[in-house]
C-alpha cells in the first residue's frame, strides 16, 4: 500500500471499471491522481458475467479504446473466446464480444496500475468536502482528510445494497463484499436526490457437477478481432461455452414457487431491468416460450466456478437448486453460491451536466452504476469521460462532450442526463438514432480527432490510426472515381449470380449492391491503389471502405439531419434561466425544464413530452433575455 | 428550407394570399411562373401560374421582398391568387413540390422575431401567438383527422411500431435467438401496411373538401321543392320541376362555388315507399348519397335527435310561416333568404375562425402520409431483397417520425417498451 499525500489534483473514489478508467486517464493526462478503493485487491474486478463487449457494448469498448481507455486492451490479454455477434445482420450492428478470464483480468489491471503514475490507497471515503459549492477534499472513515480540487465518484457498486435470496435479506454490496455507506447521505446533504434500482445475478455452480456432454457447445470466431486497436497478434484461446435448456418441469416448478421469489412476494419494491429479466419473470411473462437457454460460462481458465447466464433469480436457494436440477445435464448440480436480487441506491443523472460534472457542486463528477447504469462497458465509458473532464476542469480547458452522432458514449451520456430511468440503463443499438454511423469498425474514424485534441493516446498509436483512416478515405475516393466496363466485370458478375452491367459505371455503384464486395474485383485488371494491400491494417481498410460506400446514401441523409439540428445544439440556455417568466409554456413542460435544466436548446428538445412549440417559445424568450442583457 | 402558408382565411374573399419565406422561395416562384425574372423589391407584378405538367391554371399577382428588408427578414414572396381553395391548394402543393415545406403555426412571426425584425414589446406577444396557434393546430389536426381517417393513421402507426420492435429485438439480442419467422412475418405486416397507407392517402384526398369539393345533398319528401332549391342554388334550370310528386328519379348533380368553396350539389329523389321500380332505384341512390354527404339540406322539420351534418330547412315560406322547429326558413321559388342559406352552408362546412389552417393541415397531412408510404415501400424492398435489417429499421423509424407529426410523438423508449413487453430479451 502506498501512503497518501495530503493533497492531490483529483481523487477517484472506487476501483471498478469506471474508477480504473477515470484514474488512469487523469494520471496519463499529467494530473496528480489518487485512486481510493475500499479493497485494493478488488480493483478491476468483473463482478458479474465473465464477458466484455457484446451488442452495442462491443461498439462502446472500441470507442473507449480510441479515446485512451483500457478496457478492451486488458480484455484482449485475458480472452477465453472471441466472437463477433450479429454477423448475419448488417455491418452497423456487428458487435465484438469476448469471454474473459476474470481472475486474469483483475491481475492485469492491478499490475498495470501498479506500474503507472497513479497513486492508490485502500480506504473508505465517507464524505466530500466542499467550499462555496466547490470540491475541496474528501473525508475518510478513519477521519483523515485528503485535499483535492476534483472528485470522481465511481463507488456505485451497490450503495446501501440489500440482497434478496428468497425471503432471506442481507445488507451487502456485492456478494461477500462490504457495502459502501455514507456516500449516499453525504450527496443528499449536498442537495442530490437519490432513487433505488434493482438487478439480479444468477447462481454460480461447481464445474464438476455438470454433465458437460449433454450441453450444446459454442465456439468463437475462426478469425477473431481484438477489442483494442493497440492489441497486436491477437491469437486468443477458444474455449467453448455450453448451452443447456430449461423445460416444462423447470417452468412448472418455478410457477409453483413464485411466492418464494423476493420480487413476486413484493419484498423488492424497486424496478428491475426488463432487458435482463429473472428466470421467474421469463417463465411468468413469456409463458408461451416452451424453453429458455442457459449459457454456462467458465469464469476463468480451469475455473471450478461456472456462471449460469440466463438464470438470474431471487427465488429461495432451495427452489433455485430444485429448478436447475430439472434441466437435462444439470441433474446433480451443486452451488458455489445461489443467485440473488439486489436493491441499491443511485443518483438521478439529470443532476449532471453533459460532462458528467454535477450541476450543483463544481469539480464533482459521477460515473458508473451510481448514475443508474448497468454493465461494465457503460461504466467504463462514463469513467473515462469523467476522468477526462475532471482533468480538463483542473486545467481549465474545454471539456470533452461527445454528440449522439459521434459515439454510443455520446448517446449514453445524453440519455442519462435527459431521460428519467426507473430501471438500470443498459445500452442497446436501438437507442442510437445514428446507428448506421456508430459502427464498431469505424470507432477510430469517428473519434480519433478527439484523441488528438485531448492528447488521449500516444503519438505512435495516433499515427498508425491516422494512416489507416487516410488510406480508407483514399480507397473510397478511388472506388468512386474509377470506372469499370461491362467486359471487365460481367464474367465475374455471372459467377456470383449478380445481374450484368450494360454500360461503364463507377466501381462504387457496383459495391453499393448488397452482395458485391471489393474482393470480387480480384479477377479484373482493376488493382487497388498502392499501399493498401501491404498495409498492416489492409483487411480493416478494405472492409471499412466497402461499408462506407454501401451505407453512403443513408449516411448522407443522416448528415443532413444532423446539420439541421446542429444550430440547436449550440444554443446555450443560461444556467439561471427563469422558466417561470414564460407564461405560455404548459405547466408540464415548465416543470420538466425546471427539474432537468437542459444546457442547450438541443437537449431541451430531447426531453420526453416536450413539444416543438415549447422549443419555439423557449427560443423566442432566450433571444429576448439575450437582448435585454445586452442593453 | 423555405416555408409557405396561405395567409388569408379561406372561404371569405375573392382573393387569397400565399406567402413563402426563405432562401429558396425565389427559385420556387420562378418554377411556378415559368419565368426567369422576378419583380423588383416590393413591386407587384402579374404572372400566369403553371402546374407541374406545364398547364396554366390561374393569373396571379406576385410581390417579392428581398432579405433583409422583408417581414421575416428572409427573402419573401407574396402570391395573390383567386380565392378558390382548389387554386390555393394547388399553389401550396406546387411550392412543396419545388422545395418548400408548410409553415409551422406562428412561424412567420417567429422568424421575423428571430431575425430581429421586431422590437421587444412586439415580441412579447410572439410566444403567446405560437402557443395559441399550436393549440389551435392540435385541435384542428384532431378535427381534420376525425373518425375513420384518424383510426386508420393510428392503426398504421401501431403496426409500424410493432414491426419496428420486432426488428429491433432481433438486432439487439444475440443471434442464437433469431426468430425464424421474423422476415416472413414482417413482410406480411409490411405488405398490409403499404395497402393501409395507400388507402389512407386516398382518404386524405377525398376527405379534403378543398381538393375534391364538399358533397352537399338536398333531401326531403316528394314535392317539397328540392329541385326548385337546386335550380335556385345552381342558377340554371337543370333539374326538372313539376307539381307532380316523384318527379326526380335519379340523382342530379352540379359543381358550384359557394363563397369560394367548391361544392358538389346533388338533387335527389324524394324518399317515399314506391311501387315504381325506377323511382325505388332512385330512392335507394338518394339514401346512399345521404350517407356519404358532407352536408345535407333537409327540407323537413327538425326531428327530436337532429343529425350533425344536417340543415333543417322550411321551404315555401311565401305560402305561410312554419309550424315546428327549423334551422332556417326560405322560399326556393321566390328566392327569399337564399344568401343567408348560402352563408350557413359555407360556415357549416368550414370553421370560419381558422379556415386557412385547415388548408395547411390537410396539405401537410397528405404530404406526410405520402412520405410514410415511401418509407414503408423502401423498408419492404430491403427486407425482401437484401435482408438488411438495420436499413429496414432505419426506414421504419422514418415512417414513425412522419406519423408522429400526424399524431403524438413516439420516442425511442416507446419502441423499446414494445420490445420489452412483446419479447423475452436477455439471458
Ligand atoms: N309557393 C312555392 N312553391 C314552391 C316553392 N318551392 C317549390 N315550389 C313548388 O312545389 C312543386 C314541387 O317542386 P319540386 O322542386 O319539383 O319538388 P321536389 O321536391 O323536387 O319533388 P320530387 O322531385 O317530385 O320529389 C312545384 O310546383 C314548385 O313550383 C316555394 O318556395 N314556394
Ligand atoms: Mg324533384
Amino acid at each position: 500500500m502506498k501512503r497518501h499525500k495530503e493533497k492531490y489534483d483529483i481523487v477517484v473514489v472506487g476501483g471498478g471499471h469506471a474508477g480504473v478508467e477515470a484514474a488512469l486517464i487523469s494520471a496519463n493526462l499529467g494530473l496528480d491522481t489518487l485512486l481510493i478503493s475500499m479493497d485494493e485487491k478488488s480493483i478491476g474486478r468483473t463482478s458479474c458475467n465473465p464477458a466484455i463487449g457484446g451488442l452495442a457494448k462491443g461498439q462502446m469498448v472500441k470507442e473507449v479504446d480510441v479515446l485512451g481507455g483500457v478496457m478492451g486492451f486488458f480484455a484482449d490479454k485475458c480472452t477465453l473466446q472471441s466472437k463477433t455477434l450479429n454477423k448475419s445482420k448488417g455491418r452497423s450492428v456487428w458487435s465484438p464480444r469476448s469471454q474473459i478470464d476474470k481472475l486474469k483480468y483483475e491481475t492485469v489491471v492491478q499490475e498495470h496500475l501498479a506500474s503507472s503514475k497513479l497513486n492508490i490507497f485502500g480506504g473508505e471515503v465517507v464524505s466530500i468536502d466542499t467550499k462555496k459549492n466547490k470540491v475541496c477534499g474528501v473525508l475518510l472513515k478513519d477521519k483523515t482528510k485528503i485535499k483535492c480540487r476534483s472528485v470522481v465518484l465511481t463507488c456505485g457498486t451497490f450503495l446501501n445494497g440489500l440482497i434478496h435470496i428468497g425471503e432471506k435479506k442481507i445488507n451487502a454490496g456485492r456478494y461477500g463484499e462490504k457495502r459502501s455507506e455514507g456516500i449516499t447521505e453525504c450527496l443528499i446533504s449536498l442537495g442530490f436526490s437519490a432513487g433505488r434500482l434493482k438487478t439480479g445475478t444468477p447462481p454460480r455452480i461447481k464445474k464438476n457437477t455438470v454433465s458437460w456432454d449433454l450441453g450444446d457447445p459454442g465456439f468463437g470466431d475462426s478469425d477473431p478481432i481484438p477489442l483494442s486497436y493497440r492489441t497486436k497478434d491477437f491469437k486468443p484461446k477458444d474455449e467453448p461455452c455450453f448451452s443447456f435448456r430449461t423445460n416444462k418441469d423447470t417452468h412448472s416448478l418455478i410457477l409453483e414457487n413464485l411466492s418464494s421469489s423476493a420480487m413476486y412476494s413484493g419484498d423488492v419494491k424497486s424496478a428491475g431491468p426488463r432487458y435482463c429479466p429473472s428466470i421467474e419473470d421469463k417463465v411468468y411473462k413469456f409463458s408461451k416460450n416452451p424453453s429458455h437457454v442457459l449459457q454456462l460460462e467458465p469464469e476463468w481458465t480451469n475455473s471450478d466456478q461456472i456462471y449460469v447466464n440466463g438464470f438470474s433469480t431471487s427465488l429461495s436457494e432451495e427452489v433455485q437448486l430444485k429448478c436447475l436440477r430439472t434441466v437435462s445435464g444439470l441433474e446433480k448440480v451443486e452451488f458455489i453460491r445461489p443467485g440473488y436480487a439486489i436493491e441499491y441506491d443511485f443518483f438521478f443523472p439529470s443532476q449532471l451536466k453533459n460532462t458528467l460534472e454535477s450541476k450543483a457542486v463544481d469539480g464533482l463528477f459521477l460515473a458508473g452504476q451510481i448514475n443508474g447504469t448497468s454493465g461494465y462497458e457503460e461504466a467504463s465509458s462514463q469513467g473515462l469521460l469523467a476522468g477526462i473532464n475532471s482533468s480538463m476542469y483542473i486545467k481549465n480547458e474545454n471539456p470533452l462532450v461527445l454528440k449522439r452522432n459521434d459515439a454510443y458514449m455520446g448517446v449514453l451520456v445524453d440519455d442519462l442526463i435527459l431521460k428519467d430511468t426507473n430501471e438500470p440503463y443498459r445500452m442497446f443499438t436501438s437507442r442510437a438514432e445514428y446507428r448506421l454511423q456508430l459502427r464498431s469498425s469505424n470507432a477510430d474514424q469517428r473519434l480519433l480527432k478527439y484523441s488528438e485534441d485531448f492528447k488521449l493516446l500516444d503519438k505512435k498509436t495516433i499515427d498508425i490510426l491516422a494512416e489507416k483512416i487516410q488510406k480508407t478515405n483514399d480507397l473510397v475516393s478511388f472506388l468512386k472515381n474509377t470506372s469499370i466496363k461491362p467486359e471487365q466485370i460481367n464474367k465475374t458478375l455471372k459467377k456470383i449470380k449478380e445481374s450484368p452491367i450494360k454500360e461503364s459505371l463507377k466501381v462504387s455503384s457496383l459495391i453499393k449492391r448488397p452482395t458485391f464486395f471489393i474482393k470480387d474485383l480480384k479477377k479484373t485488371n482493376i488493382g487497388l491503389p498502392e499501399g493498401i494491400n501491404n498495409n498492416i491494417n489492409s483487411k480493416e481498410i478494405i472492409f471499412e471502405a466497402e461499408t462506407i460506400i454501401k451505407y453512403s446514401g443513408y449516411i448522407n441523409r443522416q448528415k443532413d439531419e444532423i446539420d439541421k439540428i446542429a444550430v440547436y445544439e449550440n444554443k446555450i440556455i443560461p444556467e439561471d434561466f427563469n422558466y417561470d417568466s414564460i407564461k405560455s409554456l404548459s405547466n408540464e413542460s415548465r416543470e420538466k425544464f425546471k427539474r432537468i435544466r437542459p444546457q442547450t436548446i438541443g437537449q431541451a428538445g430531447r426531453i420526453d413530452g416536450i413539444r416543438p412549440s415549447d422549443i419555439s417559445i423557449l427560443l423566442v424568450y432566450l433571444k429576448r433575455t439575450f437582448h435585454v442583457k445586452q442593453k | 428550407m423555405s416555408f409557405v402558408a396561405c395567409s388569408t382565411p379561406l372561404g371569405t374573399g375573392g382573393i387569397a394570399v400565399v406567402r413563402m419565406s426563405g432562401k429558396s422561395s425565389i427559385s420556387v416562384l420562378k418554377k411556378i411562373t415559368k419565368s426567369k425574372r422576378v419583380p423588383k423589391h416590393s413591386v407587384a407584378k402579374k404572372y400566369t401560374a403553371y402546374d407541374s405538367r406545364g398547364d396554366s391554371f390561374d393569373n396571379i399577382v406576385v410581390t417579392t421582398f428581398f432579405a433583409p428588408k422583408s417581414y421575416t427578414g428572409e427573402d419573401l414572396v407574396e402570391i395573390s391568387c383567386h380565392g378558390n381553395p382548389v387554386i390555393v391548394s394547388k399553389i401550396l402543393e406546387l411550392c412543396c413540390l419545388y422545395g418548400c415545406r408548410i409553415a409551422d403555426p406562428g412561424e412567420f412571426t417567429k422568424t421575423a422575431f428571430l431575425n430581429g425584425k421586431m422590437d421587444i414589446s412586439e415580441a412579447e406577444s410572439v410566444s403567446d401567438i405560437i402557443h395559441a396557434k399550436s393549440i389551435d393546430g392540435v385541435k384542428l389536426g384532431a378535427k381534420n383527422l376525425s373518425g375513420g381517417l384518424s383510426k386508420k393513421v393510428k392503426d398504421v402507426k401501431t403496426s409500424v411500431v410493432s414491426c419496428l420492435a420486432a426488428i429491433e429485438f432481433n438486432l439487439d439480442i444475440s443471434e442464437e435467438e433469431l426468430q425464424p419467422n421474423l422476415i416472413k412475418n414482417s413482410l406480411d405486416v409490411l405488405g398490409d401496411l403499404v395497402l393501409k397507407t395507400k388507402s389512407a392517402v386516398k382518404t386524405f384526398k377525398s376527405s379534403s373538401i378543398f381538393v375534391s369539393g364538399a358533397s352537399v345533398v338536398i333531401s326531403g319528401p316528394p314535392n317539397a321543392g328540392k329541385s326548385t332549391l337546386f335550380n335556385t342554388l345552381v342558377g340554371t334550370n337543370r333539374a326538372i320541376v313539376t307539381e307532380i310528386p316523384g318527379t326526380t328519379r335519379d340523382v342530379v348533380e352540379k359543381e358550384i362555388l359557394v363563397n369560394t368553396i367548391p361544392i358538389n350539389l346533388k338533387d335527389t329523389a324524394g324518399i317515399r315507399l314506391s311501387k315504381d321500380p325506377v323511382e325505388s332505384a332512385g330512392i335507394e341512390r338518394s339514401k346512399e348519397e345521404l350517407n356519404t354527404a358532407d352536408l345535407v339540406l333537409c327540407l323537413e322539420e327538425k326531428p327530436k335527435k337532429p343529425k350533425k351534418n344536417y340543415l333543417y330547412i322550411y321551404n315555401k315560406s311565401d305560402l305561410g310561416p312554419p309550424s315546428g322547429d327549423f334551422d332556417i326558413s326560405i322560399s326556393a321559388k321566390k328566392e327569399k333568404n337564399i344568401q343567408k342559406l348560402i352563408n350557413m352552408v359555407s360556415s357549416t362546412l368550414l370553421d370560419t375562425n381558422s379556415t386557412s389552417d385547415i388548408q395547411i393541415t390537410t396539405t401537410r397531412q397528405l404530404n406526410l402520409m405520402k412520405d410514410v408510404l415511401l418509407s414503408l415501400q423502401k423498408a419492404r424492398v430491403h427486407l425482401s431483397t437484401d435482408f438488411s435489417l438495420e436499413l429496414v429499421a432505419e426506414e421504419l423509424s422514418r415512417a414513425v417520425s412522419f406519423l408522429d407529426m400526424l399524431t403524438e410523438k413516439t420516442t425511442k423508449d416507446d419502441v423499446l417498451n414494445v420490445v420489452f413487453s412483446s419479447f423475452c430479451v436477455g439471458k
